[in-house]
């Protein structure tokens, strides 16, 4: 699922492990996301867009309607 | 595995399983004669490391329920997966041929052996599907 916490992270300036550890996972969970060879769990992924005060649909995109 | 707790307690655990298991089997291969008759003593010897193995699968599932992290988890599910796919393939494969053909009997002894050596098969699969890159 593709999404935008790259984007979101560097704007930041944080690390991958910088990410990590604000959410409670490995480093490796964090590059899987977003690599997109990974698509969390609905809590994880609440987790990540409270962290960044986004709604989910504003981190990752609805692969419903990315194929439209 | 590294730096997860779940992760460092499973190997707290499975290395001195590990050591019961092989001192088990050497000890039972020392003292059990082939030839010897069926004693309760010799029953206890010869399940002696099975004890070791009930072990080594108690540290297993606990490792998937203590592993906080879903995406290591995942990663560990996979491997227990494409392990479980190698140890079916190769016991019904070689089954058959030991039906139908005269090649040696293997065992039921090794299917548990030839499961943890294909982790290393299943942490390769993982790799090549699921790398997680070096970058920061």
């Amino acid at each position: 699922m593709k999404n935008r916490l790259r984007v979101l992270r560097a704007e930041r300036e944080w690390s991958q492990s910088d990410l990590a550890e604000r959410l409670g996972v490995s480093r490796q969970s964090v590059n899987a996301i977003e690599t997109g060879k990974y698509d969390p769990s609905l809590p994880l992924a609440f987790r990540i867009a409270d962290l960044f005060a986004l709604r989910i649909e504003d981190v990752f995109e609805n692969p419903a309607k990315e194929s439209v | 595995m590294a730096a997860n707790p779940a992760q460092k307690r499973y190997l707290s655990r499975t290395i001195p399983i590990t050591i019961a298991y092989l001192a088990t089997i050497f000890i039972a291969a020392a003292l059990v004669d082939d030839r010897s008759s069926v004693s309760a003593g010799v029953v206890a010897l010869a399940l002696l490391p099975g004890i070791a193995a009930l072990g080594w699968i108690w540290a297993l599932a606990r490792l998937l329920v203590e592993l906080d992290d879903e995406y290591l988890r995942m990663l560990e599910v996979r491997k227990f997966l494409v392990a479980t796919a190698v140890v079916l393939a190769v016991s019904s494969v070689w089954g058959l041929l030991e039906m139908f053909t005269s090649v040696p009997r293997l065992p039921i002894f090794y299917i548990f052996p030839l499961w943890c050596f294909s982790l290393i098969f299943g942490q390769l699969v993982n790799r090549a599907k699921l790398d997680d890159g070096d970058c920061s």
